[in-house]
């Protein structure tokens, strides 16, 4: 089941970590065109007229974007923590809920294996798919980033692997959200939804103080992307907090499908 | 030691919301019978069917395998049971190949702990997909209903399990088909498989089952020895007379038809005792025939309650 399991969901692994990948590409390729273009340190002089608030949402006032590095740690891990999130939501909400709306669980329950396993082997496949798509996407930067001046290895790994921490979340929500519900389309809307509404908080509450409280909604927050620049390194407590979210929704998860009515 | 019950099933009730699927249902299968299950569209069965796999959760009741309860994650239990849904639905993506390996690659673990030495679940697969002519290279999304149907039947069949349940088996097989399955459900039979065969085609009940249960409106109604079923002593009665109406009313049965002089009925008493009680008619024509099984099932499922 674990080896079908994987097979099943390689395709979509592939594509989605293709799209990732010819994003950056993209990216770096035209990179040194505004480089030498001069235009590059325009740029970062434009972005100081900017509000402080704006350009905190998008890590520009701790991090410039005349380098690619720069814009990685800028602009482009906001796109690693958007995709890699969707990705981990579609899967969630996807992976055990295909089996009914393809109506294949009532072979899948005749045969002798439990629905916790039937629920592990799920689990584990996309596990290993979420952390497969940040490391490959990490390893392809790290090549590619490995000649700029300003590019620090140990901040750049730190900061690659942070998406590890909303994607198994988003995933595991998603999960226990599809266990309450028969069709997939229903599932698959509101966990794009909380893919957003997740984002849309995490940004909010570091526009001010006051909206600060927003971030402890949000997903997002436990990538702690700006920690990570300014501290070169992983808050332990985000680790924690995704572990134990990780583990609690997966649970219910498992416990509430092991009482559904499967048809 | 082998319980001679291998299904119990004890009280089950089934709402969904307010609507009802089965109400109260008692039945034990004994082992190594065909025991038909039979009743119309929306009667129950596969209700009962899904109850018995654990698809659906009972509202009340128990359901006992081999004298212990079928929990869920009893794979133990779920080992010993061949299912065949009424629609068979598999993983698209799969050649006929790739769905029966899958389906052996469960049982796998299974072989070392076996009691009695059964041939080998590879080996009867073989056997299995020669009988009922299916090629093994073709995609499951290619396959028509009928041979998807005969995959499903392999998959039922081909870990030897002691416990066959079939929800409407023979739908989309070719009678030719159906022929080589209802031997290969005797060939079943003689190993000593017991078969839950669920069922509205009441020609399969009198072919193959030994017992049959009638389900109707969700409630058990009848069980009983097929054999036994079609001696009863129902008889179909058609009377053409003037008094018509009064025969009708003097014998209090169960009119099937009425047209002008022309009544038909259903008659429960005996051949003697019926002539007696209308003697005293002026009869034109009587015609007395005998039910067939059909004709038992028919009057069982239009009975008023």
């Amino acid at each position: 089941m674990f080896k079908r399991e994987l097979k099943v969901n390689l395709k979509n692994f592939i594509i989605w970590t293709g799209i990732l990948l010819i994003l950056f590409a993209a990216v770096f390729l035209m990179y040194p065109s505004l480089i030498s273009s001069g235009q590059m340190d325009e740029l970062d002089d434009m972005m100081e007229m900017f509000p402080p608030e704006l350009l905190k949402s998008f890590n520009m006032d701790i991090s410039g974007i005349s380098t690619p590095f720069g814009w990685i740690k800028t602009e482009g891990f906001v796109f690693v923590l958007l995709i890699t999130g969707v990705y981990s939501s579609i899967l969630g909400s996807n992976i055990l809920l295909k089996e009914e709306s393809d109506k294949t669980i009532e072979y899948l329950n005749c045969v002798p294996v439990t629905r916790k396993q039937i629920v592990a082997d799920k689990v584990l496949v996309s596990v290993i798919y979420i952390v497969a798509m940040v490391l490959i996407l990490g390893v392809f930067n790290c090549v590619l980033l490995s000649g700029d001046d300003d590019f620090d290895k140990k901040q750049f790994w730190l900061l690659s692997i942070t998406p590890i921490f909303s994607s198994l979340t988003l995933f595991s929500i998603s999960l226990l959200i599809s266990t309450f519900t028969h069709k997939t389309k229903k599932v698959f809307g509101v966990s794009l939804g909380l893919v957003f509404v997740s984002y849309f908080l995490n940004t909010i509450s570091e526009l001010s103080d006051k909206v600060e409280f927003l971030k402890y909604l949000s997903a997002f927050s436990l990538a702690d992307i700006r920690n990570v620049i300014t501290d070169r390194r992983i808050n332990p407590v985000m680790i924690l907090v995704t572990a134990v979210l990780f583990t609690i929704f997966t649970v219910i998860a498992v416990i509430h499908y092991d009482r559904k009515e499967l048809v | 030691m082998e319980n001679e019950i291998i299904i119990d099933i004890r009280n089950l009730t089934k709402y969904y919301g307010d609507i009802l699927g089965v109400k109260d249902l008692s039945l034990q299968l004994k082992r190594g019978e065909i025991f038909g299950f039979i009743g119309p569209n929306g009667a129950g069965k596969s209700t009962t069917i899904r109850a018995v796999m654990n698809l659906i959760n009972k509202t009340e009741g128990q359901i006992l395998i081999d004298g212990k309860e079928f929990l869920r994650d009893d794979t133990e239990i779920k080992r010993i049971i061949g299912y065949l849904p009424s629609e068979v639905n598999l993983y698209d993506d799969l050649t006929v190949k790739g769905m029966l390996d899958y389906h052996e690659s469960f049982y796998r673990k299974f072989d070392s702990v076996e009691k009695t030495a059964k041939k080998d679940i590879h080996a009867r697969r073989k056997e299995l997909v020669e009988v009922l002519q299916l090629d093994e290279n073709k995609k499951i999304e290619d396959l028509s209903l009928g041979n998807l149907k005969k995959v499903g039947i392999i998959l039922a069949l081909m870990h030897q399990p002691e416990l066959l349940i079939l929800d409407e088996p023979t739908s989309g097989l070719d009678p030719i088909m159906q022929n080589v399955f209802y031997d290969l459900l005797l060939e079943e039979k003689k190993r000593g498989t017991t078969i839950f065969y669920s069922t509205h085609i009441l020609s399969e009940v009198s072919k193959i089952c030994d017992r049959v249960g009638i389900i109707r409106k969700g409630k058990l109604i009848k069980v009983e020895d097929v054999d036994s079923l079609s001696d009863k002593s129902l008889t179909f009665v058609t009377v053409k007379s003037d008094q018509a109406d009064e025969i009708a009313a003097e014998l209090g049965l169960k009119i099937i038809s009425k047209e002008d002089k022309v009544v038909k009925f259903a008659n429960n008493i005996s051949d003697d005792e019926l002539i007696k009680k209308i003697a005293k008619y002026r009869i034109d024509k009587i015609l007395i025939e005998e039910a067939t099984l059909e004709d038992m099932f028919l009057h069982y499922y239009t009975e008023e309650d």
